[in-house]
């Protein structure tokens, strides 16, 4: 059973054809890094993986359920951590985790979502607002959730971004944490030298065509596209 | 059960982010005071006049003041890109707008309950007798309002226009708690028996299920298209 599998994936807007037949699986314990350039379709994808968008064509399965279909189900095991922070303002660190476990119909327990917090080194800042958090912090408190709600299909778009170095470090190490769960990490990105800590394999998605490349070249730094 | 579990999270998280925000409430309820100003100052009435008049301006106020809450229900999710959390989520969609409902219903009616005194001072009306059966039009008119503004509230969101279109689309729709809400106050106001309000609060019951059991179904087309 594949963790993640896209088969002929097809987005368009109008007459823009973002994504053609694009084609891929992602087993479970497999980090997959995907990389292209601006507008090349990478949240496209994620977004119709996240199922928050349908494809014109094609069609894709998580853990063996169909992406469409099945939605209620496969948004049970998955995880996306976005650009958006999927924080509400008003609420604080704590109260915002609880608030998604408890969507999920999880009883949060308060001490462990304390120590989810010290895990990614905000536990400090467990009571304050979201508002007066920073993007770093915010992204940090991402992980936290994720963490908490230990997904078995991760989709992340730029999980790097707004991250100092000691949150990279982080980053990384939930993601190593989660492909040794068993978790199908899918990620888009531009940082290489981060990515390549992880992922075990590599794409590059470019005018909505996906090509794989050979993990090594992540690290030796090839021009990509 | 996850279902009301839901609800109550979803309601909880709005009420909690309006206590600390006041966004909503102080918006709503200024608004209202304007309005109710504009209109005892405009008109110089004696009793019999303000009778006759009073309940098409509470009513007019009531839902111009419900309609900037319920538009700012659904903006409120767009922040840090909450709404697209809120469809990953695994939750019912009839939860969410339950959920939603429930916040926007107490808000709209918290500030009605602090307006009507006002009503009564600045129309110079006797009707501490009848306020029993006041508060049971304003809940079944402001139900029906909140059921209806819920739902379009949610289908506007994502539109440039959004502030123009949701009294666009909503107004028309909410005539007949219009009609029902204002005869069934004026009947009371008259001191006329059950034979004369009962029918219009019937026609606002009747609503208030109607249209909260169908926006209660296509909940889930909406919020995933």
């Amino acid at each position: 059973m594949s963790g993640i599998h896209g088969i002929q994936i097809s987005k368009s807007y109008r007459h823009y054809q973002v994504l053609k037949e694009v084609s891929f699986e992602v087993a479970p314990g497999i980090c997959f890094a995907l990389f292209g350039p601006n507008g090349a379709g990478k949240t496209t994808l994620l977004k119709i993986l996240a199922t928050l968008q349908r494809p014109s064509s094609g069609r894709f399965e998580m853990m063996g359920h169909d992406g469409i279909r099945d939605r209620d189900r496969i948004r049970n095991f998955l995880v996306m951590i976005a650009h958006g922070s999927y924080l509400y303002s008003e609420l604080d660190a704590v109260e915002n985790i609880r608030f998604e476990l408890s969507l999920r119909g999880r009883t949060p327990d308060i001490q462990e979502i304390k120590g989810a917090l010290d895990r990614v080194g905000i536990g400090a800042f467990s009571d304050f607002k979201i508002r007066d958090f920073s993007e770093g912090m915010k992204k940090r408190l991402a992980i936290a959730k994720a963490l908490l709600i230990r997904p078995r299909v991760l989709l992340m778009d730029e999980p790097y971004s707004s991250l100092d170095e000691k949150g990279m470090t982080i980053m990384n190490q939930f993601i190593r944490d989660s492909t040794g769960q068993g978790a199908a990490v899918l990620m888009t990105t531009h940082n290489r030298a981060q990515s390549a800590e992880v992922a075990h394999q590599a794409g590059v998605l470019q005018q909505g065509v996906l090509r794989k490349f050979d993990i090594k070249d992540l690290a030796a730094g090839h021009e990509l596209f | 059960m996850n279902f009301f579990n839901a609800i109550r999270w979803i309601a909880w998280k709005d009420l909690i982010s309006e206590m600390r925000s006041r966004e909503n409430i102080s918006s709503m309820f200024f608004f209202a005071l304007i309005v109710i100003l504009i209109f005892s100052f405009s008109f110089s009435m004696d009793q019999q006049s303000a009778r006759e008049l009073m309940p098409g301006i509470m009513w007019v106020a009531f839902v111009f003041t419900g309609i900037i809450g319920l538009g700012k229900s659904f903006t409120a999710e767009l922040q840090n890109d909450c709404l697209e959390n809120l469809q990953m989520n695994p939750v019912p969609r009839g939860a969410i707008y339950l959920g939603k409902l429930a916040s926007n219903l107490l808000f709209i009616t918290v500030v009605e309950l602090i307006l009507f005194p006002l009503f009564v001072i600045f129309f110079n009306l006797d009707v501490f007798e009848k306020i029993p059966l006041f508060m049971l039009i304003l809940i079944a008119g402001t139900f029906g309002v909140s059921a209806v503004g819920t739902l379009f509230s949610a289908m506007t969101v994502q539109i440039r226009a959004r502030e123009v279109m949701l009294p666009i689309l909503l107004l028309p729709l909410i005539v007949p708690v219009m009609i029902g809400a204002v005869e069934a106050t004026g009947s009371v106001l008259r001191g006329e028996s059950f034979a004369f309000y009962g029918p219009w609060l019937e026609l606002l019951i009747v609503f208030d299920l109607i249209f909260t059991i169908v926006s209660f179904w296509v909940f889930d087309f909406i919020l995933d298209h």
